[in-house]
């Protein structure tokens, strides 16, 4: 190895790290770079696509919050489901509301939380889920902390409770996906409206849910190589950083769907 | 598993080596992260709030992008430890954005006039 001592005056004529980060650290920023741009087509592509089709109009889903709530008190009278199943689509295709030539508001698609059947919950179920993914965001840079103060037990526990949000934030994605493919969406058909808002819906919440997915597989190596010393014996703790990096774009990412997708 | 060369010093700064170098950690604390925690969960209840509270059109849409924009500032700046880092690796990393988000509102505006020439 070269032991000739290098000028460290000029920042790019080498000998010295520019960024002041690490090799790794620096592909990790690029390749993010690079995956929030094909995030962007896809999210760019939703916008242009969904306004396209014209809204459903406002006065629409207000009577039809009304109509929910005196269907909730059917439901107790009778014990019948009047918002799920048989009933609910039909009903709102023969109304006009579910059309192939309006967009549909996921006020309307996405109104579902677990152990509520037949309550009208737009937006409650996805909040949480937003909320997961960022409490998980939260323990994975308490671990990187942990990290930078050399703690090896710290760097485990926080690990740990990353690899739980995301696994939990997984479950929301799976229950979500199976609601609406029991409704009968497929990415060529929908239920509720035009095809193209399930293409979408599928392509882009699936794409992100294989970067949550890899992102759980990496925490995990993390997690057991953390475990089995091999950071205490490297002398640093960046590679939990370097993952935290990608943890953290998964997140953004999620903000931006959420953005798009449930609230536009 | 090859065991580290005990001889390299891996914070070096004279005898760089880019296989090896890193620089040396050190920590913020854990009260700015619990800060944004409870910023970001802020945002997002005032999000759900536009939500019900707004008719649907072009301005909210916007409010919500920039909503979106006010969190990845926090999540990029505090969680990816984007605000210690040099200036020249954030502008690199950040420019490239900013075209994105001008891109994602106009193609939004601009689907409104397809079919409709």
């Amino acid at each position: 190895m070269s032991t000739q001592t290098i000028s460290k005056s000029n920042t790019w004529k080498g000998g010295n790290s520019p960024f002041n980060v690490s090799y790794g650290k620096l592909m990790m920023w690029i390749f993010l770079l690079s995956d929030a741009f094909t995030f962007s087509s896809l999210l760019i592509g939703y916008g242009a696509i969904r306004y396209s089709f014209p809204s459903t109009p406002i006065e629409q889903i207000e009577e039809l919050e009304l109509s929910f709530a005196e269907n909730v008190q059917a439901k107790f009278a009778n014990g019948a489901d009047a918002h799920h199943g048989e009933f609910f689509i039909p009903a709102l295709r023969d109304a006009g509301v579910f059309s192939e030539s309006q967009w549909p508001s996921p006020d309307l698609v996405f109104n579902h939380f677990p152990f509520a059947h037949g309550l009208h919950l737009p937006l409650i179920f996805v909040s949480l889920m937003t909320l997961i993914l960022i409490l998980s965001s939260v323990t994975m840079v308490l671990g990187v902390e942990a990290g930078q103060r050399g703690d090896k037990n710290g760097v485990t526990k926080w690990m740990f409770w990353t690899i739980v949000g995301g696994f939990a934030f997984l479950g929301c994605q799976a229950w979500e996906w199976t609601n609406f493919i029991t409704a009968g969406a497929t990415p060529w058909a929908n239920p509720y409206g035009p095809p193209t808002f399930a293409a979408l819906f599928f392509l882009v919440t699936g794409f992100h849910g294989f970067h949550v997915f890899s992102g759980v597989v990496l925490n995990i190596v993390i997690f057991i190589n953390n475990i089995n010393g091999t950071y205490e014996r490297r002398g640093h703790y960046e590679m939990v950083e370097k993952v935290g990096l990608y943890w953290h774009f998964v997140d953004l990412v999620w903000v931006f769907v959420f953005t798009f997708f449930y609230l536009i | 598993m090859s065991t580290p060369n005990q001889n390299i010093d891996i914070h070096d700064e004279e005898n760089y080596d880019p296989t090896v170098w890193v620089p040396k950690a050190h920590t913020h604390g854990t009260k700015d992260i619990w800060l944004k925690f409870w910023i970001l969960l802020g945002l997002t209840v005032i999000d759900v709030a536009f939500y019900f509270l707004m008719a649907p059109s072009m301005a909210r849409n916007i409010i919500f992008i920039a909503l979106g924009v006010v969190k990845a500032v926090y999540i990029v700046g505090t969680f990816m430890h984007m605000k210690h880092e040099k200036l020249s690796l954030a502008t690199m990393i950040i420019l490239p954005m900013f075209f994105i988000i001008f891109f994602l509102v106009w193609m939004m505006y601009e689907g409104n006039f397809w079919g409709t020439f």
